[in-house]
């Protein structure tokens, strides 16, 4: 796993590359492509044409082992579910693909001015937020493997229908966000249809939504308690079960929540085809079908597999579509078994929590392990000059593309909101909703009466807010550090802010519980049960969400501009006042906004750290639902959903002070 | 961009500052749905100016939860409890974790509804019996009947895992004769499920995912009241009661309000806000909310206390020992 994620670490710094080459060759030929000049003097682009013809194995396959694609979107990941470290935070296609010592030549790798205070200090705080909770997991998940207790829980029935649940799930979920994923990467990239901006911010919404929201709104749409159906005389007949409430039915909902992870994963991929490849072919008479089974396909496949590692690992953390799903029909999951142990038993169950969240780690990483070596050797990477990407024109099949398109984002996001908001307005259970029975008591309720709204919209805004701005103190000066240092003690620091991120939301919000269950030492202050543990949780899940955009600033930043200032005499926070936080503000905001996005709507970690008084809003619409209210937590999820799209739109609206590929639904 | 930045700093601010706020307030515990649960904080804020109740909801068995693991950590929050039954009450005054306080409403209750200590009083009678869609082919009349194979794979129940109320209706059923656990093994063996809260059933029953379903009294009430197309039994054996018991936590923090709450809800208007939200009143002389029979034709199965305390642990292991885990 190590090895692994050290690899990946110079992830980060994929514009350095960009601009090490600008400064070691001309500067023409590393503008617009994302491939290596090395390549291009050696292999040539007709030379890879003809080995793409071959569809098997591509010039360079095989030498570069360790690379696996860049796959855009951490950001993208879905709210508080793990992704895999392969995926770099960037839109844009960028393969890894330097040799340390290249990195060593790089003029940045040389800028002086660090003061000696800055390393310990960014080192000290990452050390905090991400070694020390894991630690202190792994010690107590250890503690009950050594008694023996360990042996015995993993051996109950419980856990391992716990477990072979949780893999069905996932794998399931998997199959089903590659085909959504896939079917919308590939129109979206390589395509003529119309609407795509559109397209791809809608494909992308599911995403954004609470997991808990989504499964909600599909079990309004389904079923025999559907108000939608029985509005509509489609409802089955009494006594018919639930089909969601079922493995599959987690399946499916997995699959549509993790489909924009393959979707991004795989678009990003192709749009770095030149248009080059696809043209040469057809000029040398190939069939439409022909460029896509062998030039397309094979080019895509690391996309596909990275996409379907994160979705995998995703289902195995998600909570929120396991836990409204499951638990009536008594189906657990991992993620759900520690939830309802620690809800039931309370903290008498911590060893045997740490073994299960400990369990979940490591299929989390087995995935991505398995991922890394499906890619081994199978190192795709296309390369061109025209700075154009392909495109087929559909011709007369366009609109029949557009309309398969348009059919399934009403069919998985169109037709379960419809669904949510007609549960939102029915009087009562069991009532269709015409004009005459429509009734917004729910909302009513949950605006003007409920305390509980108020207190959820409050502490989720504070502890996104506070996650958000807090955050940029930490990334700006960890951004600065890891941009102008390379090295072991960096790549080392980058795998301690990305690993949080990757582990389920559920195992770290159990390492947080292990650690702040008891008063703090020295100072006796008590953290269990008030705001500040979630918002630590917070800090240590999202710190990698929030350094990428800061980051990719970083990068993007001429270093000669700090260097001049430094000649000049500026000490390291005059240059981050005058010289970084102008040119990294843009980043900085994108950065503010998108772990906003994603904490605002945060339920798994909250779901075990939360207290009296700070209920964050997944919590609430989750506690609504099973308290019997659903009528008014489709009424909250309908304003979370309103929400979630307005600060979606406004990303979209400030996209163009933004760096590049920060916006996830954005190429 | 500086203008989202420093609204969203704003918000920071704003949280900070309420977060700190709320310190004084009187921290509620409660069991109860949500919607109840903000009613009856409404009106006691109303009848006590100057308390603020911050309250949480979660079933009686995670708030108990909650509170146990706030009790390890030395730090509990919650200063007063107002959770289903009795029997988890007890058990929390045996630890010494309740504050014994005389309320001088007590006088106006049967001496069987709060403990002679004082250390929790029953707020109201909250019956489980049959609920049932209108649509369903049968008509059921007493408990047996939910094990018929009319009724197979058409019967929910909450679990005793997350509700008190289930828990002491599963002691009070499997301890009748003719019942016992070989009824919950027949239902089982039918096809029944047991998951969730009394909540999660009333929603199964009124959607029409299930026909049949046991399930506190006021909720299939009260939801049929409002058009929803159930009806609900008090079956012929009898109906299992818990009674909702208030209590002061010993390490409560603002004990004087935790008092004044208690007596609020013990007093007559208390009383009637609870049968107005479709509860049976636990004082005497409070009239019963409509659509329920009258008082004393409510047949109430006895539930040894004692022995329901004793028993907790292994009845729940049994339980999900017939219905699986959750």
């Amino acid at each position: 796993m190590l090895s692994k994620l050290r690899k990946n670490v110079s992830r980060f710094p994929v514009q350095n590359r960009r601009q090490t080459e600008s400064g070691q060759a001309p500067a023409g030929k590393s503008a617009g492509a994302c491939s290596g000049t090395d390549e291009i003097a050696r292999g040539g682009r007709f030379g890879r044409l003809r080995l793409a013809f071959g569809g098997e194995t591509l010039e360079g396959a095989g030498r570069r082992g360790e690379a696996s694609p860049a796959v855009p979107g951490r950001i993208a990941k879905e709210l508080n579910h793990p992704s895999s470290p392969d995926v770099t935070e960037d839109g844009l296609r960028k393969p890894r693909r330097l040799a340390p010592q290249e990195h060593g030549s790089s003029p940045q790798a040389t800028a002086g001015g660090e003061p000696g205070w800055l390393l310990p200090l960014v080192f000290c705080l990452v050390f905090l937020l991400s070694a020390l909770p894991l630690i202190r997991l792994g010690w107590a998940g250890l503690g009950g493997l050594t008694d023996g207790e360990g042996a015995k829980l993993l051996l109950e029935p419980a856990t391992i229908a716990a477990l072979r649940n949780t893999l069905l799930a996932a794998t399931g979920g998997m199959a089903v966000s590659l085909v959504l994923g896939t079917l919308f990467g590939f129109a979206l990239a390589l395509t003529d249809i119309r609407g795509k901006l559109f397209l791809s911010f809608a494909f992308m919404l599911p995403m954004m939504i609470p997991p808990q929201v989504t499964a909600l709104a599909w079990v309004e749409m389904s079923g025999p308690s559907s108000p939608l159906l029985k509005t509509l005389g489609l409802a089955p007949p009494l006594g018919r079960p639930q089909p969601l409430y079922s493995l599959s039915g987690i399946a499916l909902l997995l699959g549509v929540q993790h489909a924009p992870l393959v979707f991004l994963a795989v678009k990003a991929g192709l749009a770095a085809i030149p248009r080059d490849g696809v043209e040469a072919a057809r000029l040398a008479g190939a069939s439409p079908l022909r460029v896509f089974r062998d030039i397309l396909l094979p080019l895509g496949s690391p996309g596909l597999v990275a996409g379907a590692a994160i979705a995998f690992v995703s289902g195995i953390g998600n909570f929120g579509i396991p836990a409204i799903l499951g638990i009536p029909a008594s189906i657990e999951t991992l993620p759900t078994l520690i939830y309802s142990r620690l809800a039931s038993f309370g903290t008498s169950t911590f060893g045997e929590i740490a073994i299960l969240s400990t369990l979940i780690a490591v299929i989390s990483a087995a995935g991505l392990l398995l991922q890394q070596r499906m890619l081994q050797g199978r190192d795709y990477r296309p390369l061109g000059l025209s700075g154009a990407s392909a495109a087929f024109s559909l011709g007369r099949f366009r609109l029949l593309v557009e309309g398969l398109l348009w059919g399934v984002l009403a069919l998985v996001l169109a037709a379960p909101l419809l669904a949510l908001v007609a549960s939102s307005l029915v009087p009562a259970y069991g009532v269709p909703l015409t004009l005459e029975t429509v009734s917004f008591r729910a909302y009513g309720e949950i605006l003007c009466r409920q305390s509980l709204t108020l207190t959820a919209f409050r502490n989720s805004l504070f502890l996104a807010s506070a996650a958000a701005v807090g955050l940029l103190v930490i990334t700006v000066p960890a951004g600065y550090l890891l941009a102008r240092r390379k090295g072991a003690l960096a790549n080392f620091l980058a795998i301690l802010i990305e690993v949080p991120y990757a582990l389920p939301g559920i195992v770290l919000a159990v390492a947080f519980v292990l650690l702040f269950a008891a008063p703090l030492p020295l100072v006796g202050l008590s953290l269990y049960g008030t705001v500040w543990i979630i918002l630590a949780a917070y800090f240590s899940s999202f710190l990698a969400v929030s350094l990428k955009p800061v980051m990719s600033a970083m990068l993007q930043m001429d270093p000669s501009l700090e260097e001049a200032a430094r000649l000049a005499g500026a000490g390291l926070l005059r240059r981050m006042r005058d010289v970084l936080l102008p040119v990294i503000a843009p980043a900085a905001g994108a950065s503010v906004i998108l772990v906003f996005l994603i904490a605002a709507n945060e339920l798994t970690v909250s779901a075990l750290l939360w207290s009296a008084g700070t209920q964050t809003l997944g919590v609430a619409i989750f506690n609504l639902d099973d308290s019997g209210s659903s009528d008014l937590a489709s009424a909250l999820s309908v304003l979370v959903v309103l929400m979630v799209t307005a600060l979606m739109a406004a990303l979209e609206i400030s996209a163009r002070y933004m760096p590049e590929g920060v916006l996830p639904w954005r190429n | 961009m500086k203008t989202i930045i420093s609204a969203v700093a704003a918000a920071a601010i704003a949280g900070l500052l309420s977060t700190a706020a709320q310190a004084e307030s009187l921290i509620l515990y409660t069991s109860q749905p949500n919607e109840d649960a903000q009613a009856t904080v409404d009106a006691f804020e109303a009848a006590n100016p100057g308390v603020e109740v911050e309250w949480v909801r979660e079933g009686t068995t995670k708030i108990m939860a909650k509170l146990m693991a706030e009790i390890e950590a030395g730090n509990p929050a919650a200063d007063v409890l107002l959770i289903a039954d009795t029997v988890t009450m007890q058990r929390l005054k045996e630890a010494g974790h309740l504050m014994p306080y005389k309320s001088p409403e007590a006088a106006a209750y049967d001496a069987a509804l709060f403990d002679a200590d004082g250390a929790y009083y029953s707020t109201k009678m909250i019956t489980t019996g049959i609920i049932y869609n209108t649509a369903a082919a049968m008509k059921p009349t007493g408990w047996q009947d939910l094990a018929k194979p009319e009724a197979k794979g058409l019967v929910t129940m909450p679990s005793p895992l997350t509700s008190g109320a289930a828990l002491i209706h599963a002691q009070t059923l499997t301890a009748i004769d003719g019942l016992g656990w070989d009824y919950y093994k027949a239902l089982a063996g039918n096809g029944a499920t047991a998951a969730g809260g009394n909540g999660g059933v009333l929603k199964a029953v009124a959607t029409g995912e299930k026909a049949y379903g046991m399930v506190v009294d006021f909720m299939a009430i009260r939801e049929k009241a409002r058009g929803a197309p159930v009806e609900f039994v008090f079956p012929a054996e009898g109906v299992s009661v818990v009674t909702e018991p208030v209590a002061i936590l010993k390490t409560a923090k603002n004990a004087d309000a935790a008092k004044k709450f208690v007596d609020f809800l013990l007093s007559v208007e208390g009383q009637k806000l609870a049968s107005k939200m479709g509860y049976i009143p636990a004082r005497d002389g409070v009239a019963l909310p409509q659509g329920f029979p009258a008082r004393e034709t409510i047949k109430v199965l006895p539930v040894d206390a004692a022995a329901a305390v004793k028993n907790a642990e292994a009845d729940l292991k049994t339980f999900s020992g017939v219905f699986g885990t959750n």
